[in-house]
Formats: structure tokens, sequence, C-alpha cells
């Protein structure tokens, strides 16, 4: 991953390319659902409520007529008349003393009451989108205002406002990990504790590609036939059937590109089952375009997690247990992923990084009146090693212990892995220790005095953060990944998968796997993503969870061997020898015995040379070591960062190209998070105040971080024979550390809050500045 | 977008015409205001007047210690054009600051103004240099024009033909964004002339306004200690999620300070 | 109803319709060009943007109307008989792409930028690529690719 590493370039239709999909991508050929049209398509618009939690007193849509081209308008009595109440949720482990979650009804339509701003209140079907956007505008609601609880705490105090009449006290489900009464224990017996809060802000994933529907009725099946952006077509006909109550292979689910993704897109949304409707009942595909202040109220929003560590150490500065006390704000409804992610993977990673003997774990899930929460890049795994990592650091600023030190004290020793938590999980494989060292020493730790007192010299504030992280990938929620493989008679060969790339370049990263296999150049393999004549007959997990590289990308490798396998066994008989005299290499199959060869293409133009190969896995446990530093302008609050280096241990690296890409972008929506991004609602009124770009901190190019030095430690998985780590998340979960224990560093205080706005900084400059 | 007749207007004349005859006929010039306002329905306007193609809104010129600005100009022409960087760079420089590459080619400075959007960057130059601000009904003075938020001495039926800014000895412009929008959290312009120091504020308040007592500080000794030891009054300063009054009244005095040094080219 | 006639990508169109239709909508829907993307409603993200006689500018905030007559050249109309722009081809070399949702709209602006100013220096690069979005590359790779370009097209 570090500089010597060159971009793997490809020649494609006489170009130099890094990416096989760039091609189309670059010339404006791409196909995004918005781009889909169907002839005779009508358009729909969704009024929303526009405010926080409200009975609905009346919907009155009398004037829409006035409107040309209008076709219909629906509304909660559709919602109810469909029996579309109830939204998938994978939520399927038990809680606290056995409790089952209760999971709330969320009709398509709203039905009876809203209970955030940007609910859907009637839907409206127009020849254009501009009439049905005209017509949205003349339906009038009468609303009964309720009053709303916008803050998580607020929601589980006693006497708040009750969002739904079957979840007294807006708390639908409760977990726990680890032994409590061993903590306890820990705790009252230590030499010093460490407590911290953090709050691990609302933020929303921002893909730039806005959600979009093209919907059909398809008559011959009593099904629909759906294009919208999706992280993988099994997981979305999946939450269509739990919608519905149809079958799965009543959907077939057709997409090409997808414009980002990160969690967001793994969710099957209410708009898409009412359009469902609309579609069935008029006979003509509907359309549905969101809007970006529509994206900004309606697509799932990610993180929300207010979390307490409090960390016990013996008088060596040996952690002897940890408590999490965790408290997850999922908006007014639990949203298919959000409730199991934010409690099943930080359980999975707990310790973080270290050998903790007790440890701990309690979660606890409000509903309040804002949108739902769901998996957001990490999913609950950035949460919990961003809590980890600054409680370690507090406790190193109160033991003045080098953070480094304290760290390397702690760390689980890399002859101990496989390790076992005290959660129960198991850490396939790493070695923090020679990681975090490697990255000291690259990023100069030690010489950190004095690049802070140049500093100073310009007037400047520096600070110096380290976070060493550790993950569990997705293992994915089908028993199984499925990869078919086919050769045509000319030589190409053509894989399918049901995992779907919203940019992490699966059509060259599977093409390099097998083209790796079967020897022959990546041009000459094409991956087909999502296929819906495949679909319905293929097993595979969606892209979430950094799990495709570890799943679909590694059955890539196998399915291509078993493609070799298969061919030797057909041209064997050409050949005239026995199987086992066959040899395959570089596309062609040739016999010591019968002097014989006949190459890939040959064989496919007389046999169907065509597998299925699959593979079950795991998760794997990608881990890394980020080291940032900051210097901020005190006047003004800016921050610039002044270096950020990774060193992650990522397993085998099939593109190195793409992993930089990833760990680019991962480390950067962290940063994001860090200095500006943040869903605010307004506590009384309920209404949105970060619903455009012009008001969430998006970042831009050249903003905080100019550029990162990458550098690897690997050890190699053994979940799949390729040695793979899934690593699509862990810049994520790294940077959010690093870079907040780098700004406390540098604030001299032991924890702020993100985001750190300039306004923010300085305002703490000027809190420090008053204390001392 | 609510529906409205698009018309395009071939001379100053047949604007003001157009615009007379319509009670509820909005101008558009570049639209880099208006067509996202429009978007999310915020406005609705019987009529869009295209002032665009009008010769009688172009062109940059200097005479007699005036710079003279057609207010149709873009941004982008302020910001490249030989003319305005040598009277006065630092408007050039402004120009420049403004929104995004694709902004600056299509707003304009006449809309800028007659928008007085509280965080645009434009006001703060005008009042600052003592613009004259020119209509197809009179001249006003920038100190006139600029009455608050979104709001100017325009009138019924009167618009921007021109602004007329009088060359100061030095002046310049510093400006903290909006990290969200790109828009002035505080921008502080400077102008000195033979008359004195005069400072605008843009974007830490309702509307541009002066900062006197930095002009006076400042007409006694133009160094960035000057101001060290005097404050924005935070009183009536804007105030939201982004940053406290306390936050932007500190902007406005960094941002004097830098615009300060760069003026006495430190 | 309003007639707008205007060349896109060198072949002149001609279509009628409603004042309030965005440049962009006419682009996508009228002329089935969908490689212009739209990805806000406020004129921030750049998605969209497009050459309007030669400028770079956002087709979300300029009216079909007010293009009428215009010179368009959107991201379909940036290879030429088969060879990829220059930006386009910084683009994939730089791996300055993910999703390839923003890409258009960057490569439009970035063409744009480097129109006005051949050899930018980073600052003006990050000046330059102000007006866009990237949710996926962190635009380290985009800022790459605007180097690279510009070495390109001084070949």
């Amino acid at each position: 991953m570090d500089q010597h590493h060159h971009s793997q370039l490809f020649e494609v239709g006489g170009a130099q390319v890094s990416r096989l999909e760039d091609v189309r991508l670059i010339t404006g050929n791409g196909k995004y659902s918005s781009d889909w049209n169907a002839p005779d398509q009508l358009h729909a618009c969704f009024l929303r409520s526009d405010r926080a939690h409200a009975r609905i007193v009346s919907i009155n849509y009398e004037k829409v007529g006035q409107i040309k081209g209008v076709v219909g308008v629906y509304t909660g009595d559709d919602a109810k008349a469909s029996g579309y109440l109830r939204s998938a949720n994978f939520l399927t482990f038990a809680g606290k003393g056995g409790m089952k979650a209760k999971v709330p009804d969320r009709p398509c339509i709203a039905i009876g009451k809203v209970r955030f701003v940007g609910d859907i209140v009637a839907m409206v079907i127009a020849e254009s989108h501009l009439a049905a956007q005209d017509a949205c505008e003349l339906i009038e609601v009468t609303y009964d205002d309720l009053p709303a609880v916008i803050d998580p705490v607020a929601a589980l105090a006693p006497g708040a406002p009750q969002l739904h009449d079957e979840i007294p006290g807006n708390a639908p489900f409760e977990a726990e990990t680890g032994d409590e009464a061993s903590v306890t224990d820990a705790i009252s017996k230590a030499a010093h504790v460490t407590k911290l809060t953090v709050d691990c802000t609302r933020v929303t994933a921002s893909p730039m590609e806005p959600r979009a529907a093209l919907i059909e009725f398809d008559a011959t099946n009593g099904g629909y036939i759906v294009h919208t952006p999706s992280q993988g077509v099994n997981m979305t006909r999946r939450q269509f059937a739990g919608y519905t109550n149809l079958a799965e292979d009543k959907f077939r689910v057709d997409i090409q590109d997808v414009g980002g993704g990160f969690g967001q897109r793994s969710t099957v949304y209410p708009e898409y089952i009412s359009m469902m409707i609309a579609a069935k009942a008029l006979q003509r595909p509907i359309k549905w375009v969101s809007t970006r202040t529509e994206s900004f109220l309606s697509d799932t929003h990610g993180r929300g997690n207010i979390i307490t560590a409090t960390l016990a150490l013996d008088k060596n500065a040996q952690f002897t247990g940890l408590r999490i006390d965790w408290l997850t704000d999922m908006g007014a409804f639990l949203s298919p992923t959000g409730p199991v992610s934010h409690i099943r993977n930080p359980s999975t990673c707990l310790n973080g990084v270290y050998k903790i003997p007790a440890l701990y774990g309690h979660f606890t899930v409000a509903l309040t009146n804002t949108m739902l929460v769901a998996a957001y890049r990490g999913a609950g795994r950035p949460d919990i090693a961003y809590a980890i990592e600054r409680v370690v650091d507090a406790a190193a600023l109160e033991l003045k212990m080098d953070p480094a030190d304290l760290r390397r004290r702690n760390y689980i020793p890399a002859n101990e892995f496989p390790y076992k938590t005290a959660t129960g999980s198991t850490y396939e494989c790493a070695d923090l220790p020679g990681l975090s060292a490697k990255a000291l020493a690259l990023a100069d730790w030690s010489g950190f005095e004095a690049r802070k007192a140049a500093s100073a010299k310009k007037g400047k504030l520096r600070g110096i953060g380290m976070s060493t992280v550790i993950e569990n990938t997705g293992a994915g929620m089908y028993p199984k990944d499925e990869i078919e493989i086919s050769v045509d008679a000319k030589g190409l060969v053509t894989a399918h998968s049901v995992a779907q790339s919203q940019g992490q370049s699966h059509e060259t990263t599977f093409a390099m796997v097998i083209s790796n296999a079967l020897g022959i150049p990546v041009e000459r393999i094409k991956i087909r993503q999502g296929d819906p004549d495949k679909a319905t007959t293929m097993i595979g997990n969606h892209s979430g969870g950094s799990r495709t590289m570890v799943g679909a990308g590694t059955v890539c490798h196998i399915a291509a061997n078993k493609l070799i396998d298969a061919g030797k066994s057909l041209a064997a008989e050409d050949l005239g020898v026995e199987p086992s005299q066959v040899t395959y290499s570089k596309g062609e199959f040739s016999s010591k015995q019968s002097k014989k060869k006949i190459t890939l293409a040959q064989l496919a133009t007389k046999k169907t040379l065509c597998v299925r190969g699959e593979g079950t896995f795991l998760s794997t446990f990608p881990n890394g070591c980020h080291i940032a530093e900051v210097e901020i302008d005190p006047e003004t609050g800016v921050t610039d960062i002044a270096s950020y280096l990774s060193v992650d241990d990522c397993g085998h690296v099939v593109s190195h190209t793409v992993v930089e890409g990833q760990m680019h972008g991962a480390v950067v929506q962290g940063l994001g998070q860090v200095f500006g991004e943040h869903i605010v609602y307004d506590k009384q009124s309920g209404q949105m105040l970060t619903a455009s770009f012009g008001d969430y901190i998006m970042p831009r190019a050249g903003q905080h971080l100019k550029s990162m030095r990458m550098e690897e430690h690997a050890t190699m998985s053994k979940v799949g024979p390729l040695g793979i780590k899934g690593m699509g998340e862990s810049g994520c979960t790294a940077s959010l550390g690093a870079l907040v224990n780098a700004m406390s560093n540098a604030l001299g205080v032991k924890h702020v809050d993100m985001p750190l706005t300039p306004a923010k900084v300085w305002k703490t400059i000027q809190q420090t500045k008053a204390i001392n | 977008m609510h529906t409205f007749s698009y018309v395009k207007a071939k001379s100053l004349k047949e604007a003001g015409d157009m615009l007379a005859a319509h009670a509820d006929a909005k101008l558009l010039a570049g639209g880099m205001t208006l067509i996202p306002t429009l978007k999310a329905r915020l406005a609705q306007p019987s009529h869009l007047i295209d002032i665009s193609g009008i010769a009688e809104l172009t062109g940059i010129d200097v005479k007699d210690g005036k710079l003279t600005i057609g207010a149709g100009t873009k941004h982008v022409e302020v910001a490249r054009s030989a003319v305005v960087k040598k009277a006065i760079p630092a408007l050039a420089y402004l120009a420049n600051q403004i929104g995004d590459p694709q902004v600056r080619n299509r707003g304009t400075i006449g809309g800028s103004l007659a928008n007085n959007d509280p965080a645009a960057d434009y006001p703060s130059a005008a009042l600052a240099v003592g613009a004259t601000i020119v209509t197809n009904k009179r001249e006003i003075a920038a100190d006139d024009f600029f009455q608050g938020m979104f709001s100017t001495a325009l009138g019924t039926g009167e618009m921007i033909v021109k602004i007329v800014f009088p060359v100061p000895a030095k002046a310049a412009y510093e400006k903290f964004p909006h990290p969200a929008s790109g828009y002035a959290m505080a921008g502080s312009f400077i102008s000195q002339t033979a008359k004195g120091v005069r400072v605008a504020i843009t974007g830490a308040g309702p509307g541009v306004f002066r900062w006197k007592e930095a002009e006076a500080a400042l007409g006694k000794k133009m160094n960035a200690a000057a101001v060290e030891g005097i404050n924005v009054d935070s009183t009536d300063l804007n105030e939201d999620m982004h940053g406290t009054r306390e936050y932007r009244a500190n902007l406005a005095k960094v941002m004097t300070k830098r615009a300060v040094a760069k003026l006495s080219g430190k | 109803m309003a007639k707008v006639e205007l060349k896109i990508n060198g072949k002149p169109h001609s279509y009628e319709v409603e004042d309030r239709t965005l440049l962009v909508n006419l682009i996508r829907d009228s002329a089935q060009l969908t490689g212009t993307h739209v990805g806000c409603d406020t004129s921030q993200c750049g998605a969209c943007t497009v050459h309007m006689n030669g400028v770079a500018v956002k087709s979300c905030t300029v009216l079909a109307v007010q293009a009428s007559g215009a010179d368009i050249t959107t991201i379909e109309g940036m290879a030429k008989n088969g060879k990829l722009h220059p930006v386009q081809q910084a683009f994939t070399e730089c791996h300055a792409l993910q999703c390839g949702f923003c890409t258009p709209g960057m490569i439009m602006a970035v063409a744009g930028l480097l129109k006005d100013n051949p050899k930018p220096t980073d600052e003006e690069i990050y000046h330059g690529l102000e007006g866009n979005l990237c949710r996926c590359t962190g635009y380290i790779n985009i800022v790459k690719a605007v180097k690279k370009s510009a070495e390109l097209m001084g070949k």
C-alpha cells in the first residue's frame, strides 16, 4: 500500500485503465437507478410530514385535481388496505433475560400518526414529476400536534412522549454481553478507574446518488420488477418479500450501477413499497427520484450512539476490566439493519485490541422522533473502537503516561491468537505489537515534541493521536456465497455474483482473482453482478460489513479452479486421455500423454463449460494502527491534518490500488464525522437543521487531509484460501479515534465531542483559557 | 419549482417595462440564488425576466479614479479583469472567493448586491469603498443601499444597472467561509483613502455593517495591533448551530486583522 | 411552454419544454444523455456540471430556456473518435473514481479548471474543486488526477 506500489493498469478498448468498470463510468455510460425509464411510466412524489410527532386528523386532496396529469393520491388508508405494514428486521438474537425485540409496525405510508419530520403522509402519482410535485403542495393535512422527543436520553426518561402504544417507555430492546459481576469486581479492586462518555454522533451516509426507483407490476406473476440502488439483490428481494408477504421469487431486482452505499443502501425503504401499491393499481411503471433534501430526511442515518466506557487498571497499568454502557438512538422505528449491527458488532469487539479479562457490555435501544438509524460504514465497529481508543487515551492522560506505552502494555500478544475474548468471540490473527511499533516508528512518535514546538513558534497548537483497532467483517445473512463462471466460444469468461458493488470495484478485483486462477488476462473476464435471471437461483450475500472480497471474491478463486477441474474432465475425451493426465495452463488444456492441446474457447464451442463455486466464510479480523497529527489555528479554530499514517493488516491484498482507494475514502468519511458532519434536529420542534449540503458539512477536496501514508503489516487469514481480510470499513473505524485523540492532545482536554468544527474548537480553546 | 413565464428582455427599457407590467415578476441574471430559491419552492414569481443579454448591463472600465462595473458582469469576469486587478485588486480577489467556479461562471455582481444576502461577499466591498449603485431610476450610495437581511433601497420596478467604485488608495478583503455552504461566516473588507479608513463586515450579522471602532483605530495606525484591543459588539450578530455570536465577533476581528496585514503588505 | 434550440456535443437539438424545466432535465430526459447526474437540489454537489459555451456550469441551476442557442458539452461529448479526453484518461489511471456518480461532473469541472489554468498548484486545485462533492475517494486521487490531466494535456 505504500508509495512504491503503482497502479495496476489494464488495457481496455485502447485505453489504460486502472479498473474495468471505469470506461463506462468516465464516459457517462454508467446506468444508475434514475437512468432507468420505461415506456408509459408515471412519476411519484411524496408528501412528507413537516412535524415531528402528530396525529393525522384529516388529509384533504380535493385540490390536486387542479393539476393536469395527476393520476392518483395514496395515503395511509391504502397502506392499511394493502397490508404493507411491517418492514423486515434482522435482529434475531435474544436480549437481556431472553427478551425479544418489540419491533413496531412501519406502514409504508403513515397511518393515523406521523413520528418524525419526513415521515410519508401521502404519495401523488402523475404523468410528470413536476405535476406530482405541484399536486403534493395542494394536499391539505390537518394535524393534532403531540409532544416530540428528539434526545434518546430524554426518550427513556419517565414521562417522555410515547412514540408507539405497544412500546412503553420508547424502549424496544435491551441486550447484554459478558459478565457484569466480574467487571464490577475488577472496577472495585482497580488501582485506577477511568470513565468516559462519548457521543458517536448521528450522521448520514450521503452517497452521491440520491435514492431512486423504477417499479413495474409484473402481471405474469403478480410480482414486481424493480430498479433501485441496492447492496445486493438477494437481501433486497428478501426485504421486499418481508414487507409485502409475497414470495421472494416475485421480485425481479435489476440494477447495474450503484452510486455509493455505505450501508444506507442495504435497507428497503417504504417509498418503494408504496410505489408497488400504485404500480399494481394503475398497471403502469412508477418512477421516483429523491431530492437531496428528502435524502437527508428519509435515508437511514448512521451511528447515533452515546457510549460510556469504564476502564479498570491495576498498578502496572494493565487493563483488568472494561464496562461499556451503550445507548443507541434508533429513530422512530427499527430499521432492518440498525439494531442488530449496533449491538452485535460492538459485542464482538468489546475489548478492542486489548487483553482484558473481564468484559461487560450493556445495550439499550431508544426510539425518538427522528429518522431511522441503520448500518453506516462500520455499523457499530467505528463506534466501539472510538469509545475504547478514547478511554485509553483518557486513562493515559490521567496516569500521565505515554498513550503508546499504555497501549503497548495491554495489546493482545501475537502468540495468543486465535484469541478468545471475554464476550466469546474469536479474533483470528494479528500482530498488534508489531503493527503498532511499525506505525510509531514511521510516524516518528518520539519526535513529536520538536514538531509541536515548531508549530507553537508559528502560533499553532499541535497534537498527536493514535488508534489501534480490530474489527470483525460480516459473516453474512446467507449460508454461503456462490459464483457462477462460464466460458463462451470466444474464450471470454463470465462470472456471476449476487454481491453488488456500490463503488468497491468488484468487476476488477473479481476479474483479477479469476485471471490469476485461470492464467488469462483480466480483459477476457467479465463480471456480472445481480443478473436478475441468476439471482433467483444463486445464493449469496450482499456487499456490506466489508465482507465481499472475503466471501464472493474468494469464491471467484474456488469457482475458477472448479472450472479448470470440470474442463479437464471434458478435455480428456478430446485429448484422448484420462482426466488425471490433463494439465491446464493459461487458457489451455494439454496432455503429455497424447501430446494434444485444446483451448478454453475450443472446448467451450463443443461443450457447456459452466460451473458454480461456493464457500462459507466466518468473519475475518482486519486491524490497523493509525496515527494522526493535527495543527490548529487558535484564532479561528481551523484544523489542518499535518500528517496521517496508517499501518494496516488486511491479510492478502488483491489490488493495492483498490485497497488504497477504500482506505482514503473511509478515513475521509471518518474525518468528515470528526470535523463537521452531524445530523441535527431542533430539540423542541424536531425540525432537521441540516437537511442540505449547505448546512451538513461534507468533506471537500483539500480540506483537512491532503495526503496520507499507507503501509501494511499483514498476517494472512485462514478463513479463506486466499488469506484476504475485508477492509472496506476499517479506515472509518481507525480514523475517529486517531483524529479525536490528536485533537484532545492538541487542545489539552480529556475529551471533546464531535463534530470538531472550527466554532467548537475555538470555543474549547476559550474555555480552556478561562480555566487555566 | 412553481410555474412561471420566462421572458427575455433585450434592453434595459424593455426590462423596466416588463417589471412595471408584472407586479410579481422577478429579474433573472445569473440565477445562482434565484433558481435554487425557486427549486425549493420558496418563491412564486409570475414571470422571470431574463436580463442576461442586455448590453447596457455589461462592461468594466476605470475613469477619473472610478471603477465602473456593469450589473450583469459575472464574478469570473471581475476576478479575471485586468482593469479591476489594477484598480482594486481586493475586489478581484473577493470575486474569486464567491461560491465555487461554476457559480462564479454564472453569478453577477448586480444580482449579488440586489439580493443582499447577509453572508454575501460583494456588499462588504461596496460598503467599505463607498460605492454608488446606479439603477434604472437613480443613484444610491452604498451607505443607504443595504437595509438589513435580504433588504435594499431598491424600489418596485427598479433594477441595478452598474456599480461605481471610487478607487481607494489601498484595499483588502479576508473571508472565513462557512464550512458547508462556503458563504462568509465573517468577511472583512478594508478600504483606505485620503478621507480615512472604512471597514465593512459581512456574514457575521443580519446584514453588512461598518465596524466604526476599527475604522477609527486603523485610521490612526494601519496595523493589526491597532484592532487587538477592540471587539465587534456581538449583541446583534448571528447565532446558529454553526457558531455563536461571540465566535462570529471573533472571526470578524481576525479577518480584519488578516486583511490589515495583507493591505500593509505583511 | 418554450422552444429550446441548442447544440449538445456538436449536434443540434430542439425541444418544447415547460419554462421551468432545468437544463439538466432537458439533457437527461429530453436528450436522454444520462451521463450528467443530479446529486443535490441546492447547487452544491456539482454532479450536474456541463460546459455551456465552453464554461463549466451547474446544469441544475440553469433553466433549459436560458441555454437556448448555447453550445453544450456533456460527459458523453468528451471522448473524441474513440479516444478518451485526457481528464478521463487521468481519472481512470489515478483511480480517481469509485462509484462513479460524481465523476462526470468532476471531469467536466476539472476540464473547465484546466482550460483556465493549465498548471494549477495544489491550492488552486482545491479552490477549483470547491463546487464538487465526492463521497467515495476522499479526493486524494482526484487531486492526483487533476495533476495527471495537466501533465497529459501539456504533452
